[in-house]
Order: C-alpha cells, then structure tokens, then sequence
C-alpha cells in the first residue's frame, strides 16, 4: 500500500464514507426514536414514564464505549446468539449502539421543547375543540422545533465528532483506517489531515443549521 | 402504587438473576463445527503485519498465515475470511463468536503470567519464534549487553509476550510503554520516545531495517537469553473445531503443502518439526 498523499487521502475518504454513512443512519434512526422516548417519558401512564426514564438514565449514565462492547459482544458471550454476524455485522452493532444513546440524548431535548410550551395554548386549542394530535401537530411542534434547534445542532455536532468510538469494536472507520494502516507504521501526518475531513464536514453542518434557523425565525418578534 | 412497583422490581430481579444465572454456566462449544460448516466459513481475528498477515503493493492480504489459513479451509471445504481486531480485544472477540480462530502469529504460551490455555484450546503448534530486542542502529554501541538495558524505557505491545521479557530486562514496569501493535511498539522507538522495544522475531526479521523503520536494529546482545517459543492457533475452549483444523494441519503438513507456503516467506527453517507428531 502506497504512502503517497493521493493513496492515503483515498484510502481516507473510504474510512470516512463509513463514518458518514454511521453518522447519517443514526441521525435517520435516533430523531424519531427520540420522539417516541419523549413521549413516553412524558406520559401519564406511570409505569411506562419510570420505563423511559430509567432507560434514559442508564444510556445518559453509561460511556457510550461501554455500550458498543455491550451491543457487540454480550449476545454472543451470554446467550450464543451471533446477531451480529456477516460482513456488515460490526456497522450493525455499531449503528444500534449509536441509535439508543443519541434517541435517548435527543428524548430529552425533545421534552425540554415540548414542556417549555405554556399550558395556555393547550386550553385554548381544547376551547377550539381540537384533538390532542390536531393540537400537537399544529399548534405545538413547529413551535418545539424552533426552540430545539440550537441544543440539537449541538447534538448532531458531538455525534459526528463520536462516531471514531466505533473503533473499539473494530469498525473501519476513518480513525480505525489511519490507526491500522499509517500511524501503526510511524505515519503521523494523517492524523492531523484527518482533522480536516471533520472541520469541513462540520462546516458545512453550521451552515446548514444557520441557515434553518433563519427559515424558522418568522414570528419573531 | 405499591404494588405496581413491587411488580416493577420483581421483574428487573427476575432479568438479573437469569443475566447472573447464563453468566456463570459453562458455555457450550461443541457445535462449533457444524454451524462454521453451515455458513461456509470461518473468521480469523488478525492484526496486520509482515510476515503473517500483510497487504501487499496491490492491496491484496498476503502473509504465512493468511495462505495457511486459506489452505486449511480449502481442506475443510469452506472459505476462511480475515477481520482485523484489536488484538487487545481478542479473547471478547473469540467468546462471542465474532471471530472463530485467533490466527495471528500467536504465541503458545502465558500472558501476563497467566497461561493462555486458561482462555483458548490451542492447535497443533507449527511455527517457531523468540522474542526479539530492538534498538534504534546509533544506539547499538552502548545498548550491547543485558546490564545495559535495566532502567531503560520500553514499548511493547499489551497482551503479547514480548512484554514480560521486556519487564524482565528494564526491571520495571513503569518503564513500559504499551500499544495496540506490535508496529506501533516499533514507530514509538524510532521515535525516540523509547529506548528499545520487544516483539516477535519473525516480525522483526520481516520488517526491521526497511521501510520505514530502517533506522532500527535488533540487538545481539549474547548475554541476553531468550527462552523460545511457538506460535499456533486459538479456539475457543471446548470447540470442536480444534481437531478439525488440527486434522488438516497434519494433512497440510504431510503433503508438504505447508513446507511450500513456508519458502514462499523465508520460513521453511522455523517449521515445527514432526508437526501433530
């Protein structure tokens, strides 16, 4: 394998295609996922709200490493069940791991949007004689998105900058490439050219935040 | 209320104690073969390095053990595919069955004081190998007998056997530095951030000298005694996969298909003798 700069840059862009891929699959995955851990957080069947809650604690509460090792390797170890088997099993495992920390990172900022609305626009749509989904889906969540969208961008940030820790389980992302093939032979440069890769991904996410929350900023006043 | 939360908790205790009760059972390996011959293959956890596992200049995974591996499962009738691993996760990758075999130039012996038999069933042994000290070549002047080594700092890989000897001759552990590789062991030193470092002399054979580690030397040091060892391969334990791939490394062996791949790399002297006998 060549170590000259247009072999490394390609075999690069193939690790970040995985880190992308991993990145965009959770964003798909988490954002309603997180929906649903809010609501049932949020709900008023009791035993179902503890539920979410302790899952929320738990996924909060524990490394994200942990939790890849976890996914990856407990099924196998404990129960003899190789879910995740095949070439793809380990950006599998990696995905799920992903999807279950960042939904339960997501429920809350969801339910910090939907709580901060006042109780007042509630009476008034029930006075109206609208549903609680009609309430919900016209009055309430296009409100909820303005106010999250600064948290969440924060969010989507962290998770493309966490999606390296897939390594550990040997995923082959663009850190897992580099760690393999350069820097385990004295190559260090590509280290800090990796860091570039993420400042323009990241980048171009501010700027298509920016320019969200311009769209969004209508009824301001 | 009460009640409900008295269910609440009775159905968590219920989910640890089957979590503790699976837990502790012996796992049962003795259908290994049977379903590796279902799916049609099985997975060698490796790490990349000459002369085992390697890519060469046209991208292609070469190496002593990649062609064994592929020769034994060309015997047994399936496919044998490679995944590269933390090695320092080797044993979790092994017990939950992501990889089948951890065939990597994998020394027979102890890690850390504890016997590797305690965590895989071993194959026939088929390659010999010592661990090997390397020094940066300008330091070969002073670094020339064991005394001069106590104190000095080292890199080694975690895990492998290289870094007990390397603790025997710096005298400390605090003088370890340890990595993920062998090779990243190796960059440190050419570095400058070590004083030597210890790994697999078929390693050092393959890689020291060129590339980009030709500033590097091994150290010949003769008062520096290294007991030899042998590498071969990792089952999990109580898998009955073992006699498979033992069966046909004495098939391998007898017809000279193994003494073949070994020339191919410079190894036909480091074969283990009368392998399986």
């Amino acid at each position: 394998m060549g170590t000259d700069f247009l072999s490394i840059t390609l075999s690069l862009l193939e690790g970040f295609e995985t880190t992308c891929t991993l990145f965009g699959l959770t964003l798909l995955f988490s954002l309603p996922l997180g929906l649903v851990i809010a609501f049932g957080s949020m709900s008023k069947f009791k035993p179902l709200s503890w539920l979410c809650r302790l899952v929320v604690w738990v996924i909060r509460g524990t490394p994200l490493m942990l939790q890849l090792f976890v996914v990856f390797y407990v099924p196998g170890m404990l129960f003899h069940v190789r879910i995740f088997s095949g070439e793809d099993g380990r950006f599998t495992a990696a995905l799920v791991a992903f999807v279950i920390n960042y939904a339960c990172y997501f429920s809350e900022i969801y339910r910090g949007g939907i709580e901060s609305i006042p109780k007042g626009q509630y009476e008034a749509a029930q006075v109206l004689g609208m549903s609680k989904w009609q309430t919900f889906r016209t009055v309430i969540l296009m409100q909820v998105v303005k106010r999250i969208l600064a948290p969440m961008s924060n969010e989507v940030i962290t998770l493309v900058k966490d999606t390296s820790l897939a390594r550990v389980i040997a995923v082959a992302e663009i850190f897992f490439v580099n760690e393999m093939d350069y820097l385990s032979r004295g190559l260090v440069w590509p280290l800090f050219y990796i860091g570039a890769f993420f400042l323009i991904f990241v980048g171009v996410l501010t700027l298509l935040f920016r320019f969200l929350e311009k769209k969004l900023s209508y009824y301001k006043i | 209320m009460k009640k409900l939360l008295a269910v609440l908790l009775s159905i968590v205790m219920i989910i640890g104690a089957t979590l503790s009760f699976t837990s502790c059972g012996e796992t049962d390996n003795s259908g290994d073969w049977a379903e590796i011959k279902e799916r049609g293959y099985f997975v060698c956890g490796i790490t990349v390095y000459a002369p085992m596992n390697y890519f060469n200049e046209d991208g292609d995974l070469v190496g002593f053990d990649t062609e064994f591996a592929e020769a034994v499962a060309d015997y047994l009738g399936v496919e044998a595919k490679f995944q590269v691993i933390k090695w320092g996760s080797k044993y979790l990758e092994l017990n939950s069955g992501s990889i089948d075999l951890i065939w990597n130039g994998f020394t027979y012996g102890a890690e850390d004081g504890v016997p590797r038999t305690n965590y895989v069933d071993f194959t026939h042994a088929y390659l010999k190998n010592e661990q090997c000290v390397v020094i940066r070549s300008e330091d070969a002047a002073t670094l020339n007998a064991k005394a001069a080594f106590a104190g000095r700092e080292a890199a080694v890989e975690g895990g492998s056997a290289g870094e007990s000897v390397a603790k025997g001759l710096a005298g400390n552990e605090d003088k370890l530095a340890k990595f993920d590789s062998q090779a990243a062991a190796l960059t440190e030193l050419s570095a400058g951030q070590v004083d030597f470092a210890v790994i697999d002399l078929q390693m050092a054979k393959a890689m020291v000298g060129t590339g980009d580690y030709a500033g590097l030397t091994i150290c010949t040091a003769s008062d520096i005694v290294i007991e030899p060892e042998v590498y071969a391969i990792g089952a999990r334990k109580g898998s009955d996969f073992t006699a498979k791939v033992n069966e046909a490394i004495e098939a391998l062996y007898e017809d000279g298909v193994l003494q073949e791949i070994a020339k191919k790399y410079g190894l036909e002297y480091d074969l283990v003798e009368d392998l399986g006998k």
